[in-house]
């Protein structure tokens, strides 16, 4: 039992439970999405420990499947997010299909038997810019805003964070995932991705509360 | 290899600060841009506030203006007109009909000459209202008021232009020239005033000289005499215009507002 409950899946678990607290009754169906969202980020989580620890089979697979979710959702929300500013569908499409084009060949060229980590890096990469354009849009705009408690600034401030550490992570220290230290048992790689996953879903939760406060907010001021 | 559990704290920690130096820093810029913004709008709302602030200040004066001149007026022209008028009937006797033809027509005449005078009054109190067709008109009509009094020689020149969209700007406008006339009136004691509104399409030149006695603006300002100097290029500064002041040999005022 004691191998299912991890830094990442208690972080998750409870950034899942706070959106079902603070997003349960919000009206836009994009905030309400990262209920199931997360849901399903948990359950992807505790199948991959499973696979990995009690059938002692690779579990890549669970996760090419849930990295095309993990696409799709954070699109569709940055989609969301520059709705307030410009019409972004065009952008939208066009970066789903590239995306797709890039898994495609890489599933096909892996055999369907490995990570797709080139996708995945890809995604990143793309999701970093996303969060740079949401940054643009916002510095560009002519009012200011509250940003302690502008709930899309914090989403946004914690997938940069991750993306972008994550990628880095990914790229120059991936030898670090070689060493095991006695008195810790992980590796460097492992303990880093634990670090911005903490950030990632601190940011989030912290996101759902201020929806959650606006919404009440406003709902009081009606 | 193997690395001490120090040593990979060490390095995790060091690995985490480092890849989060660039998201971070790009969050603090835009938090501090954002401040930035918040700042310039604080100032910009303070701006409008003291804006509208002086203009209904403007506005109230223009008619206190009127209100004092309507007073005067009333009291040195129309009042001793009329108590004259009931000063030349109570004098009339009865018994003596050679007479009475002669104060009727007297009085006849004063009154005549009260209800001349009541006339121009209730234009000066339509005045106010002048700005609203413009500027140069409301001009005129101060200028005309002075002209009767036959004390001043005055002249007036304009190619003025109404536009849409610049009545705030031109209420404080007339106010600011109300005050100079007035000094120049009142305190200069000129002779002969001379006025100039000039229009470009891009700004709008009040120019307004007289024959006075002038004076050293830095001493009026430093005997704190100088409240209607500083008044008046605070309120030029409000609308965004420049004012210039010769005071030698008679004074001469410029003001230039922007005048989209």
């Amino acid at each position: 039992m004691s191998a299912y409950i991890t830094v990442n899946t208690a972080g998750e678990a409870l950034c899942f439970v706070v959106s079902l607290m603070c997003l349960y009754k919000d009206k836009e169906p994009a905030w309400r999405l990262f209920i199931c969202f997360l849901l399903i980020t948990v359950l992807v989580e505790v199948c991959g420990i499973y696979v990995r620890t009690v059938l002692h089979r690779p579990n890549f697979m669970i996760y090419n499947v849930f990295l095309l979710l993990e696409c799709l959702v954070q699109s569709y929300f940055f989609y969301y997010l520059y709705k307030t500013y410009r019409n972004t569908q065009r952008l939208l499409t066009g970066w789903l299909i590239i995306f797709a084009c890039f898994y495609s060949a890489e599933l096909v060229k892996n055999h369907f038997g490995a990570y797709v980590s080139a996708s995945s890096t890809t995604m990143s990469v793309g999701l970093i810019l996303a969060s740079v354009y949401f940054y643009y849009l916002l510095l560009k705009e002519e009012r200011s805003r509250q940003l302690f408690t502008y709930a899309p600034f914090w989403w946004v401030n914690g997938t940069i964070c991750f993306y972008f550490a994550g990628i880095a992570c990914n790229l120059f220290f991936s030898y670090l995932v070689q060493d095991r230290t006695p008195g810790i048992g992980h590796s460097a790689r492992y303990i880093v991705f634990s670090i911005i996953n903490i950030i990632l879903y601190l940011s989030w939760s912290y996101a759902f509360i201020c929806r959650y406060r606006q919404r009440i907010l406003s709902s009081s001021s009606d | 290899m193997q690395i001490s559990s120090k040593d990979l704290i060490l390095l995790i920690g060091l690995a985490s600060v480092i890849f989060l130096i660039a998201p971070v820093s790009l969050i603090v810029y835009v938090m501090l841009y954002n401040n930035r913004k918040k700042r310039h709008e604080q100032e910009k709302a303070w701006l409008k506030t003291s804006f509208e602030n002086e203009l209904l200040k403007s506005q109230m004066e223009v008619q206190e203006q009127t209100m004092q001149t309507l007073a005067g007026h009333l009291h040195d022209n129309i009042g001793q007109l009329l108590s004259l008028t009931a000063v030349t009937l109570s004098t009339i006797k009865p018994d003596d009909p050679l007479r009475v033809r002669e104060k009727v027509d007297s009085a006849s005449q004063l009154a005549k000459r009260a209800i001349k005078e009541l006339r121009q009054l209730s234009r000066l109190i339509y005045g106010q209202e002048l700005t609203r067709m413009g500027l140069a008109a409301a001009i005129a009509f101060e200028l005309d008021y002075l002209k009767n009094a036959d004390l001043h020689t005055i002249t007036f020149n304009s190619n003025y232009e109404p536009k849409e969209g610049q009545h705030d700007k031109e209420i404080i406008l007339f106010r600011i020239f109300q005050e100079i006339l007035n000094n120049a009136v009142r305190h200069a004691e000129a002779t002969a005033i001379d006025v100039v509104v000039q229009q470009d399409e891009q700004s709008l030149e009040v120019k307004i000289k007289d024959n006075g006695k002038g004076f050293v603006e830095e001493e009026v300002m430093k005997e704190k005499r100088g409240m209607g100097l500083f008044n008046i290029r605070k309120r030029v500064a409000l609308i965004g215009g420049e004012v210039s002041i010769a005071a030698q040999n008679g004074t001469e005022i410029k003001i230039v507002v922007p005048y989209p």
